[in-house]
């Protein structure tokens, strides 16, 4: 068995440590040995066909915009189809906010996004900063913990359409908009969210349940062997108990 | 000086004296107090210095740039003000110059030393009207306080567009976010950087800045790094490019932790220096703090002899023994020095006592997503145990076991894991302690009480 990930802009938008995703996702393959395979997808590069999990991290403003542009270019039609037949996409901040309609920012045209995720976000006044909590959306999963915990920081503030879900409610933290208790979207296997910390390690079994999203194409069959996660889990516990 | 200078002068001075005499350091209250009453006051303060500012700034290396530089001018004989505790708002500049002015506000001393944060510097530039800036890098850096780099550099743009040519701006020539700062303003301006073939990155490290040109937003190509998005580097688009350094360093030999020799040109003129300090980012450092020497006019015998004096601070690789064992201590805040901290100390390959200390305070960063950008992975040969504490130990830990290092142990108390890690330290070995900044201050508390260093204001 073998997951082939695709990390979509892995040098411009990495500003915040999200690369550690990645490596959760290898290294909790690495320990069931399934082979992982990164394939780093950059500027100008087109999408692949033997992608089974695609990543976009976040990053600074004028990477996002040059990332845009790029993304509308080389890469729109392929990944819309790629999410229509259900491949698994994991976007954190920047690249979340890449996937609605698009960005507005305070001045200055629309940054158009990939429109894969029925979402749009607008430039806010003050920062949303500070660690989060949510509960995740029932539809989802039925696991313990039901919680998801990280680290937000953005100004936009992203509004969610009909066609989309809502990775979950806000617990604590301000979520998508600061507003509505919203937090993350996902459509199809496509799961957006504004979490950094990262997100994988501390949620271990949202990162199981990727993994086997993706990996659920190749072999319908397909279940993962449980790991050791009291680390994991106590680690998770302690931002939500106390931060 | 009007009344409201007087009274915020002399309340200040008060308020030192209080502060000293219930065995308190006062490094920033007094000028915190001092700046509410009378807003001016740090411009109407500098402007009794004859020979003006030198403002020492970037994301790593203030301390130590302005320490070097501190050696170099007091080993001419020059009379400096200098924030050496490291409080670097405005209110610890002021509390500083509030030390050395009388009450009438007169300062015998000639030139103050300021090292500034990175956000800060706008204001400093403003009220001061420096003489010279030192600017040596810019990395990410707790972003939730900060921001992006983008943001700072921004910052740093609109500070220096007013500046004119009585202002030399000394800039590091490999960071290009640093370099393309000298397009903006009509300052005289200063590089220094490395040209070094040998100690050199061939590929570029996860935690890289910069990999668009500041000016054009091109892709930036780079013939090889030294640190991070820092080295040879060109825009294919707009041409931009690494400026020539008129300050440099060649002949680089690392000799570990504490150790290395160099030869250092000022123009073509060069010579050859043993440093008590390891690593290039130190290499770096002491290129900007000769450079800020050279521009007010030291010679070269002098400049080395200041180098040759130069003491190392705690927390920056200073070295404490403590019975038979050694205790070294280096700050960590973001991944970038992480990531030189762990290539310096491991450069040798052998085993090392490792204590990495995590806190997540507001001056550490609430935030510790960048642990993931650290590679911490260049440690998972080693056998020794790494000891691990700090509020989000658990999140050190956590970062540990993903990079294969399971030989962990964990205290969430400082104090106690302190103890265990100089416990399980062999006799004439050295304990190397990596802590966040409030975890820095802490064990240095922790060690004051054993009389083993001076509490961080009386340094």
């Amino acid at each position: 068995m073998k997951l082939v990930i695709g990390y979509l802009y892995s040098k411009l938008m990495n500003t915040y440590g999200d690369r550690g995703n990645i490596i959760t996702i290898a290294q909790r393959c690495a320990w069931r040995s399934i082979d992982v395979d990164v394939k780093e997808i950059g500027l100008k590069e087109p999408i692949r066909s033997d992608i089974d999990l695609y990543f976009f991290g976040g990053g600074q403003d004028q990477s996002q915009i040059i990332c845009s542009k790029d993304l509308i270019s080389t890469k729109k039609a392929a990944l819309v189809e790629a999410a229509q037949s259900n491949i698994t996409m994991l976007l954190i901040c920047g690249g979340y906010q890449l996937f609605g309609h698009y960005y507005r920012p305070k001045s200055g045209e629309d940054i158009e996004g990939a429109g894969i995720l029925d979402a749009f976000t607008i430039a806010g006044e003050a920062r949303m900063i500070g660690n989060i909590v949510i509960e995740l959306n029932k539809q989802l999963i039925n696991n313990n913990p039901t919680t998801l915990v990280g680290f937000e920081n953005h100004s936009g503030k992203t509004f969610l359409g009909k066609k989309t879900e809502s990775l979950g409610r806000v617990i604590r933290g301000s979520g998508n908009n600061g507003e509505d208790r919203t937090e993350g979207a996902y459509y199809k296997n496509v799961f957006g969210c504004y979490l950094h910390g990262p997100l994988l390690p501390k949620n271990p079994l949202f990162a199981d349940f990727l993994i086997e999203k993706a990996l659920s194409r190749k072999n319908k069959y397909f279940s993962l062997k449980e790991l050791d996660n009291s680390l994991e889990l106590e680690t998770h516990n302690f931002v939500k108990n106390n931060l | 000086m009007n009344l409201k200078t007087t009274v915020a002068l002399n309340l200040g001075k008060f308020i030192i004296f209080l502060i000293k005499a219930f065995g308190g350091g006062a490094t920033s209250a007094p000028g915190l107090l001092a700046e509410i009453i009378d807003p001016q006051i740090l411009t109407k303060l500098s402007t009794n210095l004859e020979a003006g500012a030198i403002l020492i700034t970037g994301t790593n290396g203030k301390t130590t740039t302005s320490r070097i530089l501190s050696s170099i001018l007091q080993t001419a004989n020059l009379q400096i003000v200098h924030n050496r505790s490291g409080s670097n708002l405005t209110r610890g500049l002021i509390t500083q110059l509030i030390k050395a002015a009388t009450s009438s506000g007169k300062i015998k001393e000639d030139l103050a030393l300021f090292e500034v944060d990175e956000a800060t510097l706008p204001k400093v530039v403003a009220a001061i009207h420096p003489r010279v800036i030192v600017i040596n890098n810019l990395f990410r850096d707790q972003l939730d306080r900060y921001g992006e780099v983008d943001i700072i550099r921004k910052k740093w743009l609109d500070a220096l567009r007013f500046l004119g040519p009585e202002t030399t701006l000394i800039l590091n020539s490999d960071d290009p976010l640093v370099a393309s700062l000298a397009k903006n303003t009509k300052t005289n301006i200063l590089f220094f950087g490395l040209r070094d073939k040998k100690n050199i990155l061939k590929k570029a490290p996860h935690a890289v800045d910069a990999l668009l040109c500041p000016e054009c937003s091109s892709e930036l190509k780079f013939d090889y790094f030294y640190i991070s998005h820092m080295g040879k580097f060109f825009c294919p688009n707009c041409k931009f490019s690494q400026p020539r350094a008129q300050i440099s360093a060649n002949f680089i030999k690392l000799f570990g932790p504490d150790s290395t020799n160099t030869r250092i040109f000022v123009e073509e003129n060069g010579f050859e220096i043993n440093l008590k300090l390891g690593g290039l980012y130190n290499i770096y450092n002491t290129l900007a703090a000769v450079s800020a020497a050279v521009c007010l006019g030291l010679s070269l015998p002098q400049i080395k002899e200041g180098l040759n004096k130069f003491e190392v601070a705690f927390g920056r690789l200073e070295k404490i023994k403590i019975e038979d064992k050694y205790i070294t201590s280096a700050l960590v805040k973001n991944p970038v020095g992480f990531n030189e901290t762990l290539r310096l100390l491991f450069s040798d390959k052998k085993e090392k006592n490792l204590l990495i200390i995590i806190n997540d305070l507001i001056a550490d960063g609430r935030d510790v997503s960048w642990l993931w950008d650290v590679d911490f992975e260049t440690l998972k040969d080693f056998e020794n145990t790494i000891t691990v504490s700090g509020t989000r130990y658990l999140d050190m830990k956590l970062r540990l076991k993903y990079s294969q290092i399971t030989n962990v142990a964990s205290y969430q108390n400082l104090e106690e894991a302190f103890q265990e890690a100089v416990g399980k330290t062999k006799k004439e070995e050295t304990l190397y302690v990596l802590p966040t900044y409030t975890a820095m201050l802490k064990l240095r508390e922790i060690l004051a009480k054993k009389g083993l260093a001076k509490r961080f204001w009386e340094d």
